[in-house]
């Protein structure tokens, strides 16, 4: 029907799921009006349709004008501009449902038509599914919904990659709160890796919030890490002991193990037997009384010499009040020994532990004094306090209720605001967040508080700091672990990064679903249309052109890739990280602001309890 | 480690990490003690001292704590 209104053109060649369409003489480029809406013909991006037979094939713009002429035409017809290249993605039964991939090819002659928002709907829409969500609309058509599959979304993973102010935050946020409906998906388990602290206003009806330094009076929770929940190879790391030589680890190792097997006697623990416990079990132990034992064995003195040492033959100073100062644990306080002397009758000698790790004791010993570190050093309730009359004290608590307390709460999502975590040990401690989550998930997953059942998804703000090629550190190892593996077990991921090029292509290119904002640097586009499978460069050539809030979204969750606009979400659900302004035009801020009287005081007591909304010293001034 | 030899009655080579602060001695009976927390300058005397034995005597044997190898 060459006089139908879409029709556009024939197609002339056919390469794989590449075709040229030469348009027809009369199409007018340009303006077409379909039912009353108007149709820009030869858009990149938009879609044709080629009718053959009953089916229907659709595929993707991906170049227009005189370079879309195939290479054997170009010289015979050197004024080719009225061409198309198009890229096939599927088809569609005449009445029946669209599906990915193509099973028939066109041939010459087959006809081209644009595709209209009728057709349009028949791909994408499908808005009374269960299982899809509603993210925004179509860029190019704006009354069909942009919808997602969210069981292919979340068991398959997903990357949010885009530049700095594209709009990532926003679309995660639009994401999560669409997720976290609490009509659609009440039982909905989302955790939040959350570095630089922008969730708390988008999501704060939605969400528990932890955060060291927690501010209670806003409903924040304080986030405790116990290190006694680490394995050892993880706690070493994140101690001075980390790059002890093979025999003083061996014996450190040995240490840790009895400390755990003491406490397992001192109370037994369902699941695990003084025979099956390893030093990696998940068994309360004290790193004080750790640090407390080990400066005894090796820092002591002794009144006598190497093989016939003992505990009674330390030489321990005595107090104004007659008992040796044996120090204090919890306290962080070493035993006072007395001096070496080199002869005499109370000759005093070294300790002759074997073992070279008095540094390491020491800069324990200042580890454990520093208040920084209180949230994985004294995690509050499972923090066992030992002291000389119960050196095997328990915590109050279990690991079970701190999982309880961060996958299985009455809200659907858990922000881990890692905004107060020393850099220094922040990558290995989003490793061990995410590890304890998976192994506790992994180990569960036949139950119905596990995996399987009820699946959880990761959320990786910031992604590229931590998940980069090369570093071989605990974070990216876990989240390696969790998108090869997390699809069985119900453990998804959600990749967030501004620098795409920066993240381990293992990682990225596990990821089904891609939703590329504006990119503009080379590198990171080329990263990830290298990624995506389909055959769709064309598409991605758009990215460094789009509009704040647009996204192509491509990957297992859609049936077609996609260009949408993200729905902006409402004033008070906007992610904590937009710009700041230099130009305010209310002139609540900014550099246009008159000049104001200004408090530093106030600014170096912020930076001392280096906490930016409350303060750790309730008894300062607020 | 690397020790280096030296010239003296009983000693036969001297090896220093400054990593570990760890020095290590062979004697001349081929017997290698490692001495912990030895400060760089106390190693570094000990390599100009006029003897060499001696010096471990009085300054390193009963001062820090070691161990066989």
């Amino acid at each position: 029907m060459p006089n139908s209104p879409t029709y556009l053109g024939t197609v002339q060649d056919v390469q794989g799921a590449t075709i040229s369409i030469a348009l027809d003489k009369d199409t007018v480029s340009g303006l077409a009006f379909i039912d009353g809406h108007g149709y820009r013909i030869g858009q990149i991006g938009s879609f044709v349709r080629i009718s053959i037979g009953f089916t229907d094939l659709f595929g993707i713009v991906s170049q227009v004008g005189a370079g879309a002429v195939p290479e054997a035409l170009a010289k015979v017809e050197p004024y080719g501009y009225r061409w198309l290249k198009v890229q096939l993605v599927g088809e569609g039964q005449r009445s029946g449902e669209f599906k990915r991939g193509i099973s028939q090819y066109p041939t010459i002659g087959d006809e081209a038509h644009l595709v209209t928002e009728q057709d349009l709907t028949r791909i994408y829409g499908r808005p009374d599914a269960p299982n899809f969500v509603r993210v925004g609309n179509l860029a190019s058509a704006e009354s069909i919904p942009a919808l997602i599959d969210i069981d292919r979304l979340i068991t398959r993973h997903s990357a949010v990659v885009g530049t700095t102010g594209a709009g990532k935050s926003t679309t995660v946020a639009s994401l999560l709160v669409s997720l976290s409906d609490p009509g659609r998906y009440p039982s909905a388990r989302i955790i939040v890796l959350d570095i630089h602290g922008e969730y708390h206003a988008a999501l704060n009806d939605r969400a528990t919030i932890f955060r060291v330094n927690a501010d209670e009076t806003h409903g924040e929770q304080p986030l405790f890490i116990p290190y006694w929940a680490l394995s050892l190879d993880e706690l070493l790391r994140v101690t001075p002991f980390r790059g002890l030589n093979d025999a003083d680890r061996a014996a450190l190792v040995e240490k840790v193990k009895q400390l755990k097997l003491a406490s397992l006697q001192a109370q037994a623990r369902n699941g695990v037997t003084i025979d099956t416990m390893t030093v990696d079990t998940p068994i309360p132990f004290s790193i004080h009384r750790l640090w407390y034992e080990l400066h005894r064995y090796v820092c002591a003195t002794h009144t006598a010499q190497g093989a016939n040492q003992c505990d009674a033959t330390e030489a321990i100073e005595q107090g104004s009040n007659g008992q040796p100062m044996l120090g204090d644990i919890m306290g962080v306080n070493p035993p006072r020994y007395r001096p070496i002397t080199s002869g005499g009758p109370n000759r005093v000698y070294l300790s002759g532990a074997l073992l070279n790790i008095r540094r390491q004791i020491m800069a324990t010993e200042s580890l454990l004094r520093d208040t920084r570190y209180d949230f994985m050093f004294r995690p509050g309730p499972w923090c066992p306090n030992p002291t000389f009359q119960n050196l095997d004290a328990q915590p109050a608590q279990d690991l079970d209720a701190l999982i309880k307390s961060w996958v299985g709460g009455d809200k659907p999502i858990t922000i881990l605001d890692l905004s107060g975590v020393p850099v220094s040990i922040l990558l290995d401690l989003i490793g061990v967040l995410i590890r304890l989550l998976f192994d506790a998930l992994f180990w569960a997953r036949y139950l119905p508080e596990g995996g399987r059942t009820r699946p959880l998804l990761f959320v990786l703000e910031e992604a590229h700091a931590y998940l980069n090629a090369g570093n071989e550190g605990a974070a990216s190892f876990a989240a390696r672990r969790i998108v090869k593996e997390g699809r069985k077990y119900g453990v998804g991921a959600m990749i967030v990064s501004q620098r795409p090029a920066e993240i381990d292509p293992t990682i990225l290119s596990q990821c089904g679903t891609m939703f590329a904002m504006r990119l503009a640097n080379a590198t990171d586009r080329s990263h990830v249309t290298g990624t995506v499978s389909d055959n769709l460069e064309g598409l991605f050539n758009m990215l460094p052109a789009l509009r704040t809030g647009e996204v192509i979204i491509v990957g297992e969750a859609v049936h077609l890739p996609l260009r949408a606009l993200i729905d902006a979400p409402a004033k008070n659900r906007r992610p904590d990280s937009h710009d700041p302004k230099i130009y305010d035009p209310d002139a609540n801020g900014g550099w246009n602001r008159q000049k104001q009287a200004e408090n530093y005081a106030r600014v170096l007591e912020k930076w001392r309890s280096e906490n930016p909304r409350g303060t750790n010293n309730p008894g300062g001034n607020p | 480690m690397n020790r280096t030899p030296v010239s003296s009655s009983n000693v036969a080579s001297v090896g220093y990490d400054p990593n570990t602060l760890t020095l290590e001695v062979e004697f001349k009976d081929g017997s290698v003690y490692q001495y912990f927390d030895v400060p760089e300058t106390v190693y570094q005397e000990l390599m100009r001292a006029s003897s060499v034995g001696q010096f471990i005597h009085s300054n390193i044997r009963n001062n820090y704590r070691y161990a066989k190898v």
